[in-house]
């Protein structure tokens, strides 16, 4: 069946009853935007969870606003116990990875823009794309359950290392870890449904013209993501189905009394988790390329070197997984090849950075909202980034590992990183997905007081890490050395509250333009993109015909044009002023 | 968009050639080699019969390279794990 | 910005821009399939690991199962994936007769060996052999058991397949459907051919 004759079709008449259109939909724009609402409601449940977390740091044994609603066991007399701590920190981890971040950039982005960007009517199995996000209801579902159950919800920390995971009675942990174990099973398999939609859908349907090398980075970046995704988190499955099993059926895989391997969990784990990290932010960097040459008006410096980078930083990445475990007691043979893997991953990183550096040096820069998110996003990651530097040294991290400078590079990482990319294209495809345009005034703001409390929270977390102060502890204060220390953590509490309180800005700038926004036209960015050739919102089938591309991805101000930006689909006739 | 027109591979002898393995599977086990011998003639088997599978069952001799590649992908991954893990184990 | 009125004729008679020459729905299957290969690393790589990495306590694997009824079973498995291929090369020469004919074979190999699994499976837990017997228990079930979990989903999916090709989808030529699950059962088959060799046999 070929997809495209069925393209005029279905952009004609859109006679689908309601149902299908807007809840069971197989449209990828519906399915992208059901991710969006899905993923921005468990950035709000993530958001909450380290609320908690950073009222008891700042101040350990006091009574937590609203606390006296939790029930006793989890908070007596509104106080956080400590086993409730570890539940806060390891289902805010949690959250935000899996059902925040994985699902924004990829659910989101994957979702609505590759069938767009490259030309095509749909993805290439609608109906498994369906699936994909309808696997998210139970498993997200699941998690949250495992919040109320007896005995509490996974508190091992969002990496579940065993034999702790694995053993109720040391960690009081019963059906809570199980159900983590279930739901991360679910969440995989929507993930892999994802995946294989995205590769098959980029190989197999680009429109006519839209070669390998004419493709936006963000189609690249997300293709190559997918491709992680395939290899990486069946790895997850199976670990978590081993866990999963040393809990209910007996099996001893992480079980030491029998010769069972902790050290194997944390292996497998990381084989895992190393991939995870750069599917958390090869999208992101794919959304600021493009966001961030169209800000500047100039194609991004080093195309193929992006590309190339893009691929460098895949591969390597499934070769650095051993440098979490530096302090793990680890086969130190073993460490060093590790630390040498992760130290030249910072290479293609580098060349990433200093092309967009490259693309905005001498540009025409438009500080939309839009790009002062992209721009974040790159001074951000650069932070992050050096930060990691530190981490991959072995002997450096003998000092630094499980202390709050890991967290800090973290979220320097995450948020600085993933989630300005994040904000930044939710801005940037709000138009074409609703038809109506944010507020810029107050994506600005929002912006600013995101981007202020955000440094002012995380950037000390350095300070303290390398003050010592371990991560994931109930009360730094029970520590001398640690006391002198305890302003910071009162500051860095202080300023996520009210970043916390600055995203409300957003949502209602979300929601209200929703309803209110001023209507978009076709392309308001101006932008070389297909998606931009089409409507706002585009039609089921998305092109009435079938586009053929006859340019690179980013031709702006070209010399000699009309208008600085030549789309991808103008045939060359049509170049001459 | 097709793949390649080929001449259908004798599905008959594959599968006689697999039986066969089998069989000779079974009897290097009892026949008691010695332990290093066994291990590597029950590998070498098992890999023989993976390949027919792999080349003539699911027609891999006969599709495009690239997606060879792609069925090729997962494999270094697969020995980087278990060998990196194993060396981690058992020491350098 | 109208750009069509010089372009060339689109719509209907533009062909994609080649991907690997194979189609769509192959594709997402060997993508697919390239997952699971990674599932089963993470498996039968443990098994590895665990037995020959740690220096752990592993009884003779033919002490405890039963060699002679297991291969007798791969051969059964390994005939289901010669019917499936005499299906696919039915469907491509339309012998929709042959299509039928195999289809159910390979539902019937299929599904013999789900139950001889089964009746294995029986066999060892009465003899006191369970998932919590040491590692080799806990690694048996959890290997042979997602695998037989692979094969009844390709039975159940082989099965849907069948009755399709009872009513005539794959009628004219149209093998396409058969040979995607086709990929899968082969690989099913490709997955127990190593796990026997490495479980069962070394």
């Amino acid at each position: 069946m070929t997809a495209h004759a069925t393209a005029a079709s279905h952009a004609a008449h859109d006679d689908r009853p309601f149902i299908r259109k807007y809840v069971f939909s197989t449209d990828h724009k519906t399915i992208g935007i059901q991710f969006l609402f899905l993923s921005l409601f468990f950035l709000l449940v993530g958001g909450l969870l380290a609320m908690g977390i950073r009222w008891q740091l700042g101040f350990p044994g006091q009574p937590m606003p609203l606390g006296g609603w939790l029930p006793q066991s989890v908070a007596p007399g509104g106080v956080v116990a400590p086993k409730t701590y570890n539940s806060l920190v390891t289902m805010h981890g949690t959250f935000m990875i899996f059902f925040a971040v994985m699902p924004l950039l990829v659910g989101v982005f994957a979702n609505y823009l590759i069938p767009l960007k490259i030309g095509a009517p749909d993805m290439a199995f609608p109906r498994l794309n369906m699936w994909s996000f309808w696997l998210m209801i139970p498993s997200g579902g699941l998690m949250l359950a495992s919040l109320f159950v007896l005995g509490g919800s996974s508190a091992a920390g969002w990496t579940v290392y065993a034999p702790l995971s694995g053993t109720p009675d040391y960690s009081g942990v019963h059906l809570g870890q199980q159900l983590w174990c279930v739901s991360i099973v679910i969440f995989g398999l929507s993930s892999l449904l994802g995946s294989v939609n995205y590769i098959t859908t980029v190989i197999n349907l680009r429109a006519p013209g839209m070669h390998w090398f004419r493709l936006p980075l963000s189609v690249w970046a997300l293709f190559i993501t997918a491709v992680l995704a395939i290899l990486a988190v069946p790895i997850l499955a199976g670990a978590v189905i081993m866990l999963l099993f040393d809990q209910t059926i007996g099996t001893h895989f992480f079980q030491p009394d029998v010769g069972g391997q902790p050290l194997m969990w944390q292996h497998l784990f990381w084989f895992f988790g190393h991939p995870e990290v750069y599917i958390l932010i090869l999208p992101a960097m794919g959304i600021a390329s493009d966001i961030i040459a169209n800000g500047a008006r100039k194609p991004i410096f080093g195309y193929s070197s992006m590309v190339y980078a893009m691929i460098a930083i895949a591969f390597l990445g499934f070769i650095v997984w051993g440098h979490h475990m530096f302090q793990s007691g680890m086969n130190p043979t073993l460490a060093s090849t590790f630390m040498v893997s992760t130290i030249v991953i910072a290479v293609p990183s580098a060349i990433k950075v200093f092309n967009w550096l490259g693309t905005l040096w001498r540009g025409s820069i438009h500080f939309t909202t839009p790009m002062l998110n992209a721009l974040a996003f790159v001074a951000m990651f650069i932070i992050g980034g050096l930060s990691g530097i530190f981490m991959a040294s072995t002997p450096v991290d003998m000092y630094i590992h499980g202390t709050y400078f890991i967290v800090a590079h973290i979220h320097y990482v995450l948020f600085g990183g993933s989630l300005f990319a994040v904000f930044a294209g939710i801005y940037f495809w709000y138009p074409k997905m609703f038809g109506r345009r944010m507020s810029e005034r107050w994506g600005k703001v929002h912006f600013v007081l995101t981007f202020v409390f955000y440094n002012l929270t995380f950037f000390p977390m350095h300070i303290l890490g390398v003050g010592g102060e371990m991560r994931r502890i109930y009360d730094p204060t029970v520590y001398d050395f640690l006391r002198p220390l305890q302003p910071i953590n009162v500051f860095i509490t202080v300023n996520a509250f009210l970043l916390g309180l600055s995203q409300l800005v957003f949502a209602v700038n979300f929601i209200g333009s929703l309803f209110k926004g001023e209507k978009a036209e076709r392309n308001p960015w101006h932008d070389t993109g297909l998606e931009w050739t089409t409507a706002s919102p585009p039609p089921h089938g998305n092109f009435p015909e079938t586009p053929h591309v006859y340019h690179g991805p980013y031709e702006y101000s070209v010399p000699g044009m009309a208008e600085d930006f030549l789309p991808v689909n103008t045939p060359p006739a049509k170049e001459v002023a | 968009m097709e793949a390649t027109e080929h001449r259908t591979p004798n599905y008959v002898a594959i599968w006689g050639m697999l039986a066969v393995l089998t069989v000779v599977e079974v009897a290097v086990v009892y026949l008691r080699l010695p332990r290093r011998l066994m291990v590597v003639s029950l590998v070498f088997l098992a890999l023989w019969k993976a390949l027919l599978v792999a080349l003539y069952f699911m027609h891999l001799r006969f599709e495009p390279k690239r997606l060879l590649y792609i069925v090729l992908a997962p494999l270094p991954l697969a020995v980087i794990l278990v060998f990196a893990v194993m060396h981690g184990f058992r020491g350098p | 910005m109208t750009a069509h009125a010089a372009a060339p004729p689109l719509g209907h008679d533009a062909p994609p821009q080649g991907g690997v020459g194979v189609y769509t729905q192959k594709v997402g299957m060997w993508v697919f399939l390239v997952s699971e290969v990674m599932f089963f690393t993470a498996l039968i790589g443990s098994y590895i690991i665990l037995r020959w990495g740690t220096g752990a306590q592993w009884p003779e694997p033919r002490s405890v199962l039963a060699i002679p009824v297991t291969a007798l079973n791969t051969f059964i498995l390994i005939c289901s994936s010669v019917s499936m291929v005499k299906a696919y090369a039915a469907a491509t020469r339309d012998d929709q007769a042959g299509l039928k004919r195999w289809l159910l074979l390979t539902v019937l190999g299929g599904a013999t060996f789900v139950s001889v699994q089964a009746y294995e499976y029986h066999h060892l837990i009465e003899k006191g052999f369970l998932p919590s017997s040491g590692l080799f228990g806990s690694a048996f079930y959890t290997m042979t058991g997602f695998h037989g979990f692979h094969v009844t989903c390709g039975v159940i999916s082989m099965i849907w397949v069948t009755i399709r090709a009872f009513r005539g989808k794959y009628a004219g030529g149209n093998y396409r459907g058969v040979e995607t699950i086709g990929l899968y059962w082969h690989f099913v088959d490709l997955v127990w051919i190593i796990l026997f060799t490495i479980v069962y046999l070394i």
